[in-house]
């Protein structure tokens, strides 16, 4: 399959990227600025989640409705996400109707009005959110989870914290905006039936002249304990289980990945033979990864009955550990061949790759091609993944189970 | 596209849109069958069975079953709703043949006595999930009281006791009714090889018996008062509101406009919902949809909110569609939800997997296929007026059911719905 990328930076450090993908009508488009939430600071848990909902609350010319009636009457499918690392502004859409769409996200990313009279409406959507994720039991295991494994800010709620949001200002967003929403680190990613020689003129007559903000690090602070109860009234426990993975701009975070998968990856895998097929102690086994630029972590997760709980924390403990030097050849060929088509079937949707060319670039400063990406699961081998599991044992793990009863970790993995 | 359709001597349909140069196929085994051919005796025996069919044949084990999806790199799942079992898969094209000839297998599971009992547990688990998310079960209770006596009335999942008391023999011989050929279609979408499919479909099913399959429908005795009801959970954050009203049918031409009216009216951005309700922070969430079956259809309307504010926040949902049947949609908003709809039916036709349901649900509902053309000339098509129609002849704010749940109703308050 012959790929068509480009890429290309502006002067005032915004990195412009580009996919052609054949035989589609639609077109997406996404903007990523570096105003994630590990800018958040101490005592201001979703500041950036308020102020990317501030940001859509008018700019330039436009009213807040004006923002949505423009996007939704030109038919684009918008969306606005704030991350540990990005806040980010997306849309797909016919793709003649970009050339109207463009200058929309310039005003939103670059003229956003901030006005005091739409905070207390900003965050009271924030605060339903957050009383709405209250009622998830599975997502708040996993959030909680995050929690205890990644030091802080990493493992703080992107979401936020009610107590914090209760305290924020229009200050404290306007001057989150002003310093985080920002050419340098800010990346715009389209796909789809594009046309690069028209695109990135335009993008330069709206954000060429785009120079604001400055750098900031953030530190890594300390973690949390290493196992978690969370009290909930539910007739399921939820467990959720993480250690340490290398972070994807890693060489070897194929490796690890595809340990995961035999883990965890598919109805094949070990988790969900054992567990679910085998068992019948759950509905929900898997085993995934999540990755931050510098760090990364492994996870597993499970729900079940919670007179059950225990033992299903039990088996999944006992896979974990009968992993290392048990790989199968014909495991790992089902791993190469689910990843590989997922990789080739990712190519038939715009938002999917304008999504995948800009994760890419941020992780690694580049756009890996379909073939090499190919290729190195082609690489992968059952002596590659044994040699790095051997180098890297599953160790220290964080341990959630959220539900009535606290579950005992009994000889936990920690080599 | 291109769409092929052929038909087995047993009574099987294929049915293809083929895209050429496509990147993928995906395959599906449409079975009209769901919890709405149940009695009481049989409850949430469709969903069962569609986890027990992945339990293995004859000759696969589910282990086999499992492998051979994940060596084929296939995203293969199912799904059961009140009047459909669908299998599916979606695979490199390379890979059409050994998708269509292992799903077709499946189709006649060995529904093992051990399997039977395995599964059970994960069926009594699945129902707890459920049972502790939101909205914590109200939509099932809604669709209950709302529909009464008739077969939609009962939920896909079944009870814990139904589940309970499921026997094995009853499954398969629901089985032998449910999946004959004749009430089952084969569909594919992508880069699909139609005489490989049809093929493949003669040698793998050409076998099956035939069994009498009755027709579904049947007359839907309206709602005549509003109904409000309860499930409390103590501990909730916040209260979920569902709220049901009859809309229009699988087979009335009006479900296309009141799909638009819903996106106007109760999309989860730009509609007057949204900007009322969510935008201020009212309310975690409020949308309208429309929800058609073979011979009714719902407008189904969902609030979550804090407890205190649910009475308030429906009344005002109320008026605000009382306020549209009378003063009418503008024509602003009526091209803002039309342009929404006409880009979401371009986006989705350019999937093969999404459009795999499409294809293959409407043909087995009603025998017929819309191209995404088709469908993007059925959005422009529809006026203001067909909208304001839909507000006549399904009253929104008629007479409807209503289901709290959440912290609230430990004491009945003033009905809300």
């Amino acid at each position: 399959m012959t790929q068509t990328l480009f890429s290309t930076t502006l002067p005032n450090g915004i990195v412009l990227l580009g996919e052609e993908l054949p035989g589609l009508e639609s077109v997406a488009v996404a903007f990523h600025s570096p105003a994630g939430a590990i800018h958040d600071g101490p005592g201001r848990c979703g500041l950036a989640t308020l102020s990317g909902e501030m940001m859509l609350r008018g700019a330039g010319s436009r009213s807040s409705r004006r923002i949505v009636e423009d996007l939704e009457g030109a038919g684009v499918q918008w969306a606005q996400t704030v991350s540990m690392s990005h806040a980010s502004f997306s849309g797909a859409m016919v793709a003649r109707q970009l050339a109207d769409a463009l200058p929309i996200y310039a005003d939103i990313l670059r003229r956003p009005l901030l006005a005091e009279e739409e905070l207390e409406n900003a965050r009271q959507m924030v605060l339903q959110n957050l009383a709405g994720t209250e009622d998830d039991p599975a997502h708040r295991a996993i959030l909680s989870l995050r929690e205890i494994h990644y030091p802080s800010p990493w493992g703080m709620p992107s979401e936020g914290l009610s107590a914090d949001v209760e305290r924020l200002t229009v200050a404290n967003v306007r001057e989150f905006v002003a310093t985080h929403v920002r050419p340098r680190g800010a990346i715009i990613a389209i796909a789809g039936r594009i046309d690069w020689d028209d695109f990135v003129p335009r993008i330069e007559q709206l954000f060429g002249d785009w120079n604001t903000g400055a750098v900031e690090s953030v530190a890594a602070g300390p973690r949390g304990p290493r196992v978690r109860h969370v009290p909930h009234d539910s007739q399921q426990t939820h467990i959720a289980l993480a250690w340490s993975a290398p972070p994807y701009h890693s060489d070897d975070s194929y490796e690890a990945t595809a340990a995961l998968a035999v883990l965890g990856g598919g109805s094949s895998s070990r988790l969900f033979s054992e567990v679910r097929e085998r068992r019948g102690l759950c509905y929900s086994v898997s085993a995934g990864y999540q990755t931050h630029r510098d760090f990364a972590m492994a996870l597993c997760y499970s729900g079940t009955t919670a007179a059950r709980a225990q033992e299903t924390l039990d088996v999944m403990l006992a896979e974990i550990r009968r992993l290392p030097g048990t790989i199968q050849e014909a495991e790992l060929e089902r791993v190469k061949a689910r990843a590989k088509s997922a990789l080739v079937m990712q190519q038939e949707s715009s938002a999917a790759r304008a999504g995948a060319i800009a994760r890419q670039w941020y992780h690694l400063g580049k756009v890996r091609t379909l073939a090499e990406e190919l290729d190195r699961y082609d690489r992968l081998s059952v002596r590659s993944i044994e040699e790095w599991l051997a180098q890297h044992p599953i160790a220290d793990l964080s341990v959630v189970s959220l539900g009535r009863e606290p579950l005992e970790v009994r000889d936990a993995v920690s080599a | 596209m291109r769409f092929l359709r052929e038909q087995l001597d047993n009574g099987l349909e294929i049915i293809a849109e083929v895209t050429d140069g496509g990147l993928s196929t995906s395959i599906g085994f449409f079975v009209r069958t769901g919890a709405r051919d149940e009695s009481d005796d049989l409850w949430g025996a469709s969903h069962f069975l569609e986890h027990m069919v992945f339990k293995g044949t004859a000759d696969l084990s589910a282990d086999e079953i499992n492998r051979r999806f994940d060596w084929m790199g296939a995203s293969a799942n199912a799904f059961t709703s009140e009047e459909d079992t669908v299998y599916h898969a979606a695979v490199l094209p390379s890979q059409q043949h050994e998708a269509v000839d292992l799903l077709a297998r499946m189709m006649r599971p060995a529904l093992r006595d051990e399997d039977f009992a395995t599964e059970k547990l994960v069926i009594l688990e699945e129902i707890r999930m459920y049972d502790d998310q939101p909205p914590f079960g109200a939509d099932d209770r809604c669709r209950a009281a709302f529909f009464g006596q008739h077969p939609l009335a009962r939920s896909v999942l079944g009870t814990v006791e139904s589940i309970q008391a499921l026997r094995v023999e009853a499954m398969r011989e629901y089985h032998r009714r449910r999946y004959s050929p004749g009430n089952i279609v084969l569909a594919a979408t992508g880069a699909v090889d139609f005489a490989a499919l049809v093929e493949s479909a003669k040698r793998l099913c050409g076998n099956w018996q035939s069994a009498e399959t009755p027709d579904r429908r049947q007359s839907v005795k309206a709602v005549a008062s509003d109904h409000l009801d309860y499930i409390v959970r103590p501990t909730a954050a916040l209260e979920y509101a569902v709220r049901m009203t009859a809309g229009p049918a699988g087979d009335d031409d009006d479900r296309f406009a009141a799909k638009l009216l819903s996106v106007a009216l109760g999309d989860d951005s730009g509609s007057r919902l949204y900007w009322s309700l969510v935008d201020s922070g009212d309310a975690e969430h409020a949308s309208c949809h429309h929800h058609d079956f073979l011979d009714s259809g719902l407008m189904i309307t969902q609030l979550s909110c804090d407890a205190a504010d649910v009475d308030p926040l429906l009344t005002r949902i109320l008026d605000m569609y009382r306020d549209a049947a009378t003063q009418g949609i503008s024509q602003q908003e009526f091209s803002q939800a039309r342009n929404k709809l006409a880009g979401r039916v371009v986006l989705e036709g350019e999937r093969p997997r999404r459009r795999l349901f499409h294809v293959g649900l409407e043909w087995a509902h009603g025998g017929v296929y819309r191209s995404v053309a088709d469908n993007l000339r059925i959005v422009e098509n529809l006026s203001v007026a067909d909208l304001e129609r839909v507000m006549a002849r399904w009253p929104l704010d008629g007479p409807g059911v209503t289901v709290l749940a959440g912290p609230a109703g430990a004491e009945p308050s003033s009905p809300a719905g």
